[in-house]
């Protein structure tokens, strides 16, 4: 698991084994880049910044290598992450519950036994994660990402830490003696099945070495049914003795008092101060019996049964010395100390057991499940999670969660880091996590339990996570995939967008869910899908963003001509709709976006021959002041046809009025250095020729309405006959 | 610690920079072979493949920097041909509409074969020298960057338009070399920022620097003498942004062999004034700015060298900031910077309340010349790359110790075996 010390060595390799001076003489370096998607980079061959590099021949390969610190999670072990991510969960709701009525009530019986449950959740679950990879490990050799063995280990530790920490309510203060030596029974099986089977299947099984060692561990680990079944065999011994002690050891074996039996713990300790006079009066008897009977010819069976009357008598230089010779741990010879030496042993009292223990028998530095259990056995919650981070960070994470509900560890932050020791075990599995970009969510609901720093992280992660707005036009594997596609296009909020979108509601993280949308509408005006990227720009209520959408929009007139142009703005249309409903939108990028849905709408008319309603579109868009002075030179440009059509005079007086007011003011506010305001739209759409063409056009436009007048007065349409003459003489 | 994939060959010469686009999902790389490559991954077999190759420069491309997507998809270049290129990825039918004119630019060159999606937008062509470094400023400031180049000058560009992504205008341009720091109480000695490196005047220097960039960019192939005391050592390194919005603008320069950083705060409203320099030389670290010049002359007279690569990390929600540097002393170092405290002290002298750092970091395990750190997005893991071949990450503990956390070489494995293991992993491109 932990990977993270290691040195890897890219393949193909750049540098001979022992040459790096040589690549670096050469101009070169290393360099790297590290990935926003995962925990991975990108590492090149580079040019040294302090020496001009020789230039490489072609033939010199540039590689770019790309190597990563986690491995991504393999599939069972993301079902793994996925399903403890809802106890974690759950354990969250009940730490917030905590946190808005008082901590008090987080040492509540019922809250305890929810906490006890939860983490009794996850030793169940680590349990089956170590049965199924087992399993299926044999099967297909190898596949698993981690061994079986590895998850028996998060089971062992997490049992443990159950055991230890999290004992029933109102029993933290009971002896522990009883559950430990069920906890190691059950994780550390000694003596093993097999050697119990071999020895029952004897005759004289007292005549094979492994008899009374194995008589001896069932002894130490309070297995009394084996003991019993065993000493019975002794009866056919030839030692008259050693049958009768046998017969008197195994009701001893069989009634050693467990604490579970008993409603108080005071009739537990007089039951079991009265078991050990028993085996007191069975070693005076052991004693009395002569030097002479001691050894049947194999073995010296006095010798084995008094280190067994010696286990269960509690003398702490027995159970020591069997234990070594059994090549038991210091596991097995605490434990057995909290059955034998000292019933009443309680949790508080362990650590000082252990570390005498642990001064003889020290635990295995290499091995990591021994030094989470050495620290849990010592009392020292923070020590264990150190270990447990190297072990598997997941471990790290739940168990120093578990650990400040139980006020087990320092609540308040490291002053140097700014976290607590929870808040950066559990950050440190999320950054695990965030190996595989796939398990965002999880990552980012780990991160936001972490307070301030969790949450700006998660903001982090949640930004980056990739939103596949680009290829969904594109996906054509899978109907199911097709419709996720298409209620993208038609507007809807769907596949990644609209989970990140959930998860900022849920987080309220409005900021992040606003930017995230400005990037979608982004996305969507570079795919020309200008409807969705309105409704993100207005989901961001990003109006400066939504006038540059309109922009874009109008942009298309310009490049791509009026066809193209009403095809998008049918596009945007809808929005506008919706838009106006919503009263926080800004004005004026309102108005641009009516504008170029208005204009649109000319342009379509135009091109069915509509030509009386264009007309009166156009003037309206000057008279509803809709019209963008920039575009004001177009839309006088697009009058001259209408102005210049031959069978009906399209525009009323008035209306003509208003176009030439237009005329003037761009040409009058041109002369006085405004041009770029007034004519850079229309500059745009005709091309090269600048000011000056753009000039000459509108002269056009000019000569276009003073035939139109002419027309007019012939006709006698017009109004007053004194603003009539008055305009004539202005054109 | 595993490889996941390899490029055979990216570019027909040294690769100068490689940066992931927002989502890690695209990749630009240049080179001194003057194109910029564009490599986009295959999500089903994680094999990156070309997406388009330009030239984009006259000479070595020597970094190279996205900006945030909600601006759209848009690249800067800097070159040692003293510009910097403002690049956009259009879709193929808009590719006409690259907008002429703006300050200073020429009209838009097509790219090579004409098959490229990417349309050069702007260049900026202020700098007087080589432009070692160009990143775009944190998306809330707009759309900004700033560049280093080896006239001594941190410039700031703001784009005016973002639409035709056309119009650039310079609205800071600092000499960080020169920079004042603040004026602080009396009972300092105020040495007003004299640069150690000595260029006497702005126009000496700057002579020089072009002549040596004229050099360097029609001469590539001369060797350079490595080492401290080199001409070329001197100018602007390195820049990196302040993630964060709450202090404002603040970016890290740093410049010249003085072996500092500056961290300079741009304001709208007033000139660029240093707010802090991070100066590992012996001596109190984290000093107020004016004090970290005046150290070199005096004392132990340290060796000098140049900071080369400085990267501020995200913030994320910390009460402080880290700051890693690499320079040519072979130091990694990461710097935990304390921003003023909200209220100004009273007692103090002007009022003025200080940023304050110090080194909480400082590895030399590179044992030479560092060439780049970078952060994660979270501030977590700092990579570190060197002159020795490899490439080291780091991660702190809970104390906020810094520790070795893995790294990567070229090398051949002595041990082949293991590299026939990585073999299985990886997805060989192309």
């Amino acid at each position: 698991m932990s990977s993270t010390n290691h040195h890897l060595n890219l393949f193909p390799p750049l540098i001979q084994v022992g040459q790096a001076e040589q690549f670096i003489q050469s101009g070169k370096t290393l360099s790297s880049a590290q990935s926003p998607l995962n925990q991975s980079y990108a590492v090149f061959p580079s040019a040294r910044t302090d020496v001009s590099s020789i230039k490489a021949s072609d033939v010199e390969e540039q590689p770019i290598f790309f190597a990563s610190s986690e491995t991504s999670p393999s599939s069972e072990r993301r079902l793994f992450i996925g399903d403890t991510s809802i106890i974690f969960a759950a354990l969250q709701n009940l730490t917030n519950t905590a946190q808005s009525r008082g901590q008090e009530w987080l040492h509540d019986q019922e809250t305890h036994n929810v906490i006890r449950k939860l983490t009794l959740d996850y030793v169940n679950f680590t349990r089956e994660c170590w049965i199924h990879t087992s399993q299926t490990s044999v099967q297909s050799q190898g596949s698993s990402q981690f061994s079986g063995d590895h998850y028996r280990s998060l089971y062992t530790c997490l049992a443990l830490f159950a055991v230890l920490y999290v004992p029933e309510y109102g029993y933290e203060d009971a002896p522990v003696g009883d559950d430990l030596m069920e906890w190691l029974n059950v994780h550390f099986i000694e003596p093993s099945t097999e050697e119990g089977d071999h020895l029952s299947g004897l005759d004289r099984p007292w005549e094979d070495e492994t008899f009374w060692p194995y008589l001896v561990r069932v002894t130490l680990r309070g297995l009394s049914k084996a003991a019993t079944f065993f000493l019975a065999t002794l009866s056919t011994h030839p030692s008259d003795n050693l049958r009768r002690l046998a017969q008197q050891l195994s009701p001893l074996l069989q009634s050693q008092p467990r604490l579970q039996s008993f409603e108080a713990e005071r009739d537990f300790a007089y039951a079991s101060h009265r078991w050990k006079d028993k085996v007191k009066a069975l070693r005076i008897e052991l004693d009395s019996v002569s030097e002479s009977d001691r050894h049947d010819g194999i073995e010296n069976w006095w010798d084995r049964l008094s280190d067994i009357v010696g286990i269960l008598e509690g003398r702490s230089e027995v159970i020591r010395r069997v234990c070594e010779d059994l090549g038991a741990d210091w596991r097995e010879i605490s434990v057995s100390w909290g059955v034998f030496a000292d019933a009443r042993l309680r949790r508080q009292d362990l650590p000082e057991v252990v570390s005498q223990v642990l001064d003889d028998m020290p635990q295995d530095p290499t091995n990591l499940e021994d030094m989470v259990h050495a620290a849990l056995f010592s009392g020292d919650p923070t020590k264990a999670l150190s270990h447990a981070a190297q072990l598997d960070p997941w471990l790290a994470a739940h168990m120093a969660d578990l650990m400040q509900a139980l006020s087990l560890i320092e609540k308040d932050a490291n002053e140097d880091s700014g976290l607590n020791i929870r808040d950066f075990h559990v950050l440190g599995y999320a950054q695990y996590l965030h190996a595989d970009p796939a398990l965002w969510r999880i990552t980012v609901a780990y991160m936001f339990s972490c307070g301030e720093t969790g949450v700006r992280s998660a903001d982090e992660v949640l930004l980056h996570v990739p939103l596949k707005l680009r290829f969904v036009g594109s996906i054509t594997h899978g109907q199911g995939e097709q419709n996720g596609g298409d209620n993208l296009k038609s507007g809807d909020l769907a596949g990644v967008v609209k989970d990140i979108n959930a998860t900022c509601y849920e987080y309220q993280r409005e900021e992040v869910r606003r930017t995230i949308c400005r990037i979608a509408a982004q996305t969507f005006v570079q795919e020309k899908e200008y409807g969705l990227a309105l409704s993100y720009s207005s989901s961001a209520e990003d109006w400066p963003g939504l006038g540059r959408v309109v922009d874009r929009v109008l942009q298309e007139y310009i490049t791509a001509g009026p066809e193209q142009f009403t095809r998008y703005v049918a596009g945007i249309a809808p929005s506008l709709q919706a838009l106006r409903m919503q009263s926080s939108a800004q004005g004026i990028f309102i108005h641009r976006l009516m504008f170029a849905v208005r204009y649109a709408e000319f342009h379509q008319r135009l091109g069915n021959q509509d030509l009386q309603d264009a007309a009166w579109d156009l003037v309206s868009m000057f008279q509803d002041g809709l019209a963008p002075k920039s575009w004001w030179a177009v839309l006088l440009c697009d009058s001259q046809q209408l102005l210049q059509h031959d069978v009906t005079l399209l525009f009323p007086y008035a209306s003509a009025c208003i176009l030439l007011q237009h005329l003037e003011e761009v040409i009058a506010r041109t002369d006085q250095g405004s041009g770029d305001e007034y004519l850079r739209v229309l500059i745009s759409k005709l091309g090269s020729g600048g000011t000056t063409e753009v000039l000459h056009a509108l002269q056009g436009v000019r000569l276009a309405l003073a035939k139109y007048f002419a027309r007019c007065t012939m006709i006698g349409t017009g109004g007053k006959q004194i603003m009539e003459r008055k305009f004539i003489a202005a054109v | 610690m595993i490889q996941t994939g390899l490029i055979q060959r990216a570019h027909n010469d040294l690769v100068t920079d490689v940066t992931y686009d927002f989502y890690g999902l695209r990749l630009a790389t240049c080179s001194l072979d003057q194109r910029i490559k564009v490599w986009q991954v295959d999500e089903s077999n994680g094999n990156w493949n070309v997406e388009d190759d330009w030239k984009a420069h006259d000479a070595t491309v020597s970094k190279i920097s996205w900006a945030h997507p909600e601006f759209g998809t848009i690249l800067a270049s800097a070159s040692f041909d003293r510009t910097v290129k403002i690049w956009e990825q259009t879709s193929f039918a808009s590719t006409a509409d690259s907008q002429p004119n703006g300050a200073g630019t020429g009209s838009p060159q097509a790219t090579s074969g004409g098959s490229s999606r990417w349309v050069e937008r702007a260049v900026l062509v202020d700098a007087r020298g080589t432009v070692r470094a160009v990143e775009f400023a944190p998306h809330h400031f707009g759309l900004k960057l700033a560049t280093v180049s080896s006239d001594n000058h941190v410039r700031i560009y703001e784009c005016l338009e973002q639409s035709s992504l056309a119009t650039w205008q310079l609205s800071e341009e600092v000499d960080v070399s020169t920079l004042p720091s603040v004026s602080l109480s009396s009972s300092y000695s105020v040495a007003f920022a004299t640069p150690t490196q000595t260029s006497a005047t702005l126009e000496g220097a700057s002579a020089t620097l072009v002549a040596q960039a004229l050099q360097q960019s029609q001469n590539p192939a001369t060797q350079g003498r490595p080492g401290m005391g080199n001409r070329e050592a001197d100018g602007g390194w390195c820049i990196s942004w302040c993630k964060d919005r709450y202090w404002g603008e603040i970016i890290a320069a740093g410049c010249g062999i003085s072996g500092a950083i500056k961290i300079i705060q741009l304001s709208s409203s007033r000139r660029p004034t240093t707010l802090l320099t991070l100066d590992p030389s012996p001596s109190p670290a984290g000093l107020p700015a004016e004090a970290g010049t005046s150290l070199a002359s005096d004392g132990d007279t340290p060796i000098p060298f140049a900071i080369t690569s400085v990267a501020w990390a995200p913030t994320c929600g910390r009460s402080y900031h880290l700051i890693a540097t690499g320079g040519r002393d072979g130091h990694v170092r990461i710097w935990r910077v304390k921003p003023a405290e909200e209220e100004p002290d009273v007692e103090g002298e002007g009022g003025d309340s200080k940023w304050s750092a110090n080194v909480v970091a400082d590895f030399d395990h590179h044992k030479s010349a560092v060439g780049r750190v970078e952060w994660n997005i979270t501030g977590t893991v700092l990579s570190s790359a060197g002159n020795d071949g490899r490439v080291r990450l780091w991660k702190a503990t809970i104390g906020n110790v810094w520790r070795p956390a893995g790294s990567i070489g070229v090398e051949q494995s002595e041990d082949t075996q293991d590299a026939d293991v990585n073999m299985g992993e990886n997805a060989i491109a192309e």
